[in-house]
């Protein structure tokens, strides 16, 4: 099964190849006793042109080790032990760490949580903006500039002439997320990798982020946004994957996943949201927290904190399962009330 | 208790507030000129009342906290708690008053002192206020523990061996230990997962119901506010923009700056 089947027939390009084709995908970190902790242990997913793909899951659930071992920026403790991520016909995992920054920043465009830490504080923008142009030598200086001021523009900032020569400090959140995302999107990647985008802004600079990111996403580029806040996935992602402990616990189109959850913990994550107007909904928080890897339970890592945990079935490994042509969940009774 | 401080908002003067804010101002001299970060704010909060907070990064609403806190002073206006002028208090007046106030913050590592145990870090402040013995003390933070669900048997470790959520519920064990009137919460959760924020809300209003707590309850996130205060107050550009009870503002919002709030929030269930 592909994520990349139209839902509608509406906008989803048919049949072609993945943008990105994630298979059995293993990271591990070495400790310095004990057993290498199992970080992303069997992640697979398709991305098509066009489509924004969430990764769903709380702290520690592997979503960011998984998009670092993608773009091959894990540090030295990681070690990814298996798995493809095919991108535009090339396993990404074998190519060579020269041509590895050829598509880095180029092909792959990348937008961080937190702007402040990912741009170089000590550069002006018009560095920062250039530098993926002139690195990869897709034009010259004069035209980078241009094209620079231009980035600025399309992303909505006020006086690009003159924003182009601050230094990242000088601008204001909201402004400096939208800088990184012009920064990203200066060479027109393929595909956008943006780990919790929206995170650390206000709701209504949240609202305006994410509706720049939907003009690329018209455009062709594939986004894989990686998200804690299921309001964010139903409002901009069209399908979605939900890890636990390393693992896709299910995945679906994005709609269906959260009107109609199949996986526990899924459900458990919809009961633990709280909503504007949900004042009289009682919260159904999950019990306990996130294991550690170092401890990882047996067979389904949820089981200890599932309402509906039944044994022995839950301690043995619960592979995903194709519920419908769209929709696949890691738990044995997921099928169970299939319509 | 005898309240005299004149009414700020019409049909006031019957509220028995705990603590109150009137027309305060706070501005912030910096290199770059002064910064207005309250401007004539006026709030109260009734005893046994939950007031929140809403507002956008740098709309002054933790500034308000801090006010209110009395942690730092007013540029103008004045905060009263409890019929008493904070900026007349000083020295061990003001002591004996903090410990009826307390407060929790965002990031729950950064205000657990590190190299204290679980147990050392809820009974410091009573240590520090003279309450009971070494011994009477350790019951009562193992007791405060338990209420906050942190398993007692872990009562000897340090904060870096409990989760976020399990830190978080120290230190509101911590702010718990003094039996405060009233408790200032500045974005308790914001710092959490979306599964630990559920059981930290869950314990806030069972806390709010069983102490019968006065809480001011500050946050950016609409939803977390509308689900625990009985009352809220919008901020933006350090102003409060409008107030109301909760019901009421969520559904029917009169400011523009509400509706626009109120607005970007993007549902989960459709």
């Amino acid at each position: 099964m592909t994520m990349t089947e139209p839902r509608d027939g509406a906008t989803a390009p048919t049949a072609t190849e993945p943008l990105l084709h994630v298979a059995d995908l293993h990271t591990e970190f070495r400790r310095e006793q004990g057993e290498p902790l199992r970080a992303v242990d069997g992640v697979s997913f398709d991305i098509a042109p066009g489509r924004a793909l969430a990764i769903v899951g709380e702290s520690g659930s592997g979503k960011s080790v998984t998009m670092r071992t993608v773009l091959r920026l894990l540090p030295r403790t990681a070690r990814t032990t298996a798995g493809t991520a095919r991108f535009q016909g090339r396993d990404l995992l074998t190519l060579s760490a020269r041509d590895m920054r050829r598509v880095r920043g180029r092909d792959i465009g990348m937008v961080f949580q937190n702007a402040m830490e990912a741009m170089n504080p000590t550069l002006t923008l018009e560095r920062q903006l250039t530098e993926h142009l002139l690195w990869h030598g897709i034009c010259g200086k004069a035209e980078a500039k241009k094209r620079a001021v231009q980035a600025l523009a399309d992303v909505g900032i006020p006086e690009p002439e003159r924003r182009i020569r601050v230094y990242p400090f000088q601008l204001s959140g909201g402004m400096r997320q939208r800088a990184m995302i012009a920064m990203a999107m200066i060479t027109q990647p393929a595909l956008l990798i943006a780990d919790e985008p929206t995170t650390a802004v206000d709701v209504t600079v949240q609202r305006q982020i994410l509706d720049l990111l939907a003009g690329l996403k018209e455009r062709g580029t594939g986004i894989i946004m990686i998200t804690h806040d299921l309001g964010v996935a139903r409002y901009f992602c069209d399908d979605a994957v939900v890890m636990y402990a390393g693992r896709v616990v299910e995945r679906a189109p994005t709609r269906d996943l959260l009107d109609t959850p199949r996986h526990p913990y899924t459900r458990g994550l919809l009961g633990s949201s709280v909503e504007v107007g949900g004042r009289d909904r009682p919260l159904a928080p999950i019990p306990g927290s996130p294991p550690d890897l170092a401890r990882r339970p047996v067979g389904c890592a949820f089981h200890p904190r599932c309402a509906e945990a039944q044994l022995p079935r839950c301690r043995e490994d619960q592979e995903l399962i194709e519920i419908s042509t769209t929709r696949a969940a890691a738990c044995w009774r997921a099928g169970d009330d299939d319509d | 208790m005898t309240e005299t401080t004149p009414a700020v908002t019409p049909g006031e003067e019957t509220v028995d507030a705990i603590v109150r804010a009137e027309n305060v101002t706070k501005v912030f001299s910096t290199r770059a000129g002064d910064v207005r970060a309250v401007d004539d704010v006026s709030l109260w909060v009734a005893r046994g009342e939950t007031v929140g907070v809403v507002g956008e990064s740098g709309s002054g609403k933790s500034t308000v906290a801090r006010l209110l806190m009395g942690l730092q002073p007013c540029t103008s206006g004045r905060v009263v708690f409890d019929g008493r002028d904070l900026a007349s208090v000083q020295g061990r007046e003001l002591r004996v008053l903090r410990r009826r106030m307390q407060m929790v913050f965002q990031n729950p590592f950064g205000s657990l002192l590190p190299h204290y145990s679980a147990a050392a870090n809820v009974m410091e402040p009573m240590r520090l206020h003279g309450r009971g013995t070494k011994e009477s003390r350790r019951d009562r933070a193992v007791e405060l523990l338990d209420l906050v669900g942190v398993n007692p048997r872990f009562a000897d470790l340090y904060p870096t061996q409990f989760s976020g959520g399990q830190q978080q519920r120290i230190a509101i064990a911590r702010a718990l230990a003094l039996e405060p009137e009233l408790l200032v919460c500045d974005e308790p959760t914001s710092s959490l997962d979306v599964s630990i924020q559920a059981q930290i809300l869950s314990l806030i209003g069972d806390l709010q119901d069983r102490l019968g707590l006065s809480c001011l309850f500050i946050s950016h996130n609409l939803a977390v506010v509308e689900r625990l205060a009985d009352r809220v107050a919008v901020m933006s550009e350090g102003r409060i923009v409008e107030e109301g009870p909760a019901e009421q503002l969520f559904e029917s919002p009169q400011h523009p700056y509400t509706q626009r709030l109120l607005g970007a929030v993007l549902p989960v269930t459709s």
